[in-house]
């Protein structure tokens, strides 16, 4: 899109501390915003949440890259390079810094505050205005349209986007986002991080991300940093490892007694054992399907059309002994999920329809096979077992049954 | 008047237009200078005041001193030193621009958005850039809003300087003339002038603020 993207760089902490003396420090409960000996890689290209409770440290630790804060020891470097080692100015420059509250200049119109980089940075003005349309068009601001309107005539939404696309504008490999969609209500925050992971596909920065949010965290990163007070790092992995397997009783406390849900959200039905339905045809002879459907471990029979789109589920007890199968013998169809849907969503649609099975189909509307609420529940336990802490669970009991999913599965 | 004669002498009017138009530019050259001269010295003095808040008290003490000490004792105090020169008069209508333009350009700067001052330094603005590009332009509203008050308040007192002598008492000389040889048509019009020289600055610096902020009144239309 830009020609010469530069992809994102390798940011590294070594042993970084920020320690910050005042009075609070006497009390042993550490400062809040203090940073302890944080050592910690983002790979190129990926996403990095730094989540954790409030005074934590992650804006601290997220702000010592564009060197907003200075550390009290260690060092920080981009691709290799000491960030200390590098101009002021001309490292901010070349990282994209997007804040909660957006921090548009007022005074400039869309197009200018999107320019801002490249005008510091002394671009020709003509390159300046092609660049600021190229990226409101990116993150889905008509340029003709917004262009030409100061900050104060745009929805907070609209204000966070163009916060990003000016983030955006010199191409930088790394950006800084402080909470970037805390300020704007949940539907459109929803949108603006489903949009957000959409461009991140294609411009693959490497991307800090604060945020105090563990479902933001989860949904948005490739790796979540969780920081506990102190600015002490509890854990560093991905979505599901940290799901999956909590270091400690504060990570697992802090995404929440509900993290087998959560792994739903992070898997898709594509992850899941499907199981292959017994279907049959309108004109089938009623006694041959009558027998196929008493084999079904659920004695039931799908019925398609010619595509093998499905059509109705027919009972066993519904086939009449003779005779062929017809359309007005079915029931309305189950919620019909496709490999990407996630499992939560998936189980959340079984749920509102109250039933035991999801159809999966493919583009065409085939069916490619039927998801259960077991195989729902058996994704929600893997990985429960290599949890080695858990709330609710007694200590030491390390080979216990996540006892809430068990109520939920059997209960479903 | 005391004669059965007109209370205004439009003859007398025709007759002294040099005279009239003498006046008038006097009295700018007296409203103009302190106010550029205040403009900067405040200019200077809000930066500082803003970069070490400390000194902002000390400083709105000694403009608030400044302004206290009335108009025709200031001109008598510097007159022993000065003589009746010009300086007399553009010393004490300078500093009494200090308090309104010190008080407006800080409390300008002040209104800066925080968010908007952490974005400019986090995207890489040096100090010079975010205070010429940044934090100069969005405290206009509010600077303009002081220049304009101070403008008028300057075109008041310098009738005044009326009483330092002849070579440049603007409008104030009209006034005191007339009052002095009791010839109406002098002081109104000395008064007149001066009235309408204070709305014609008071104008045009909503004009001004209008066509240099067009996004403040974006910001007020989007409120």
């Amino acid at each position: 899109m830009t020609g010469s993207a530069s992809q994102g760089a390798v940011v590294q902490f070594d042993h970084v501390t920020k320690r910050y003396s005042t009075a609070a420090a006497k009390d042993g409960k550490g400062v809040p915003g203090a940073v302890n000996d944080l050592s910690l890689t983002v790979p190129a290209g990926k996403i990095c949440i730094l989540v954790g409770p409030s005074g934590c440290g992650k804006t601290t630790s997220l702000k010592m890259v564009n060197r907003l804060i200075e550390p009290t020891s260690g060092r920080i470097t981009i691709d290799g390079v000491d960030i200390e080692s590098r101009g002021l100015t001309d490292l901010r420059r070349s990282i994209g810094y997007v804040i909660q509250q957006v921090g548009l200049f007022p005074h400039q119109t869309i197009g200018e505050n999107v320019a801002t980089v490249p005008r510091l940075l002394g671009w020709p003005s003509a390159r300046q205005r092609a660049r600021s349309e190229e990226l409101l068009a990116l993150v889905g601001l008509d340029p003709a349209k917004y262009r030409d309107r100061y900050p104060a005539q745009l929805s907070g939404g609209e204000r966070q986007r163009v916060g990003v696309a000016r983030a955006l504008a010199a191409d930088p490999p790394i950006m800084l986002m402080d909470e970037p969609f805390g300020a704007v209500d949940p539907i459109v925050r929803d949108r603006l991080q489903n949009e957000f992971l959409r461009l991140q596909e294609s411009i693959a920065k490497t991307i800090l991300f604060v945020t105090h949010d563990i479902d933001e965290a989860i949904k948005m990163g490739d790796l979540v940093a969780v920081f506990q007070n102190g600015g002490i790092l509890a854990q560093f992995g991905t979505p599901l490892d940290i799901l999956a397997a909590p270091a400690s009783d504060f990570v697992a406390r802090f995404v929440g007694q509900d993290r087998g849900l959560k792994r739903l959200s992070l898997l898709r039905v594509s992850d899941a054992e499907l199981r292959p339905p017994t279907t049959g045809r309108p004109g089938d002879s009623a006694a041959e399907a009558r027998q196929r459907a008493a084999a079904d471990k659920q004695h039931y029979l799908l019925l398609v059309d010619e595509g093998n789109r499905p059509v109705g589920w027919i009972a066993h007890d519904d086939i009449p002994a003779e005779g062929t199968l017809t359309v007005e013998m079915a029931n309305p169809v189950s919620p019909q999920v496709n490999r990407r849907t996630t499992l939560k969503d998936a189980l959340s649609m079984m749920l509102d329809a109250d039933v035991q099975t999801g159809i999966v189909v493919d583009r065409t509307g085939a069916v490619q096979g039927l998801l259960t609420i077991e195989a729902v529940a058996r994704k929600m336990r893997d990985g429960e077992h290599a949890a080695p802490f858990d709330v609710t669970a007694e200590p030491g009991a390390d080979d216990h049954e996540a006892g809430g999913l068990q109520a939920l599965a059997t209960g479903a | 008047m005391l004669e059965g004669k007109p209370l205004i002498d439009f003859g007398w009017i025709l007759d002294h237009l040099d005279d009239i138009a003498e006046s008038i530019l006097q009295h700018l050259q007296l409203t103009i200078l302190p106010l550029v001269a205040g403009f900067f010295l405040s200019l200077i003095l809000a930066i500082w005041a803003v970069r070490q808040p400390r000194v902002y008290g000390p400083i709105t003490a000694v403009t608030g001193i400044l302004y206290t000490i009335p108009s025709l004792a200031a001109f008598a105090i510097l007159r022993p030193v000065l003589g009746t020169s010009l300086l007399t008069a553009l010393i004490p209508l300078t500093t009494y621009t200090l308090l309104i333009l010190v008080r407006n350009i800080v409390a300008g700067f002040q209104a800066v958005p925080a968010d908007v001052l952490e974005a400019a330094e986090g995207m890489g603005y040096t100090r010079r850039e975010r205070l010429l590009r940044v934090e100069l332009p969005l405290a206009v509203p509010l600077i303009l809003a002081g220049v304009r008050l101070a403008s008028v308040t300057t075109i008041g007192l310098a009738t005044v300087a009326a009483v330092l002598g002849n070579s440049f008492g603007g409008l104030g000389q009209l006034i005191t003339e007339g009052l002095q040889t009791f010839f109406p048509t002098k002081y109104l019009l000395g008064a007149v002038l001066s009235v309408v020289l204070a709305f014609i600055a008071d104008g045009l610096f909503v004009q001004l603020e209008k066509v240099i902020t067009p996004w403040a009144r974006a910001q007020a239309g989007a409120r």
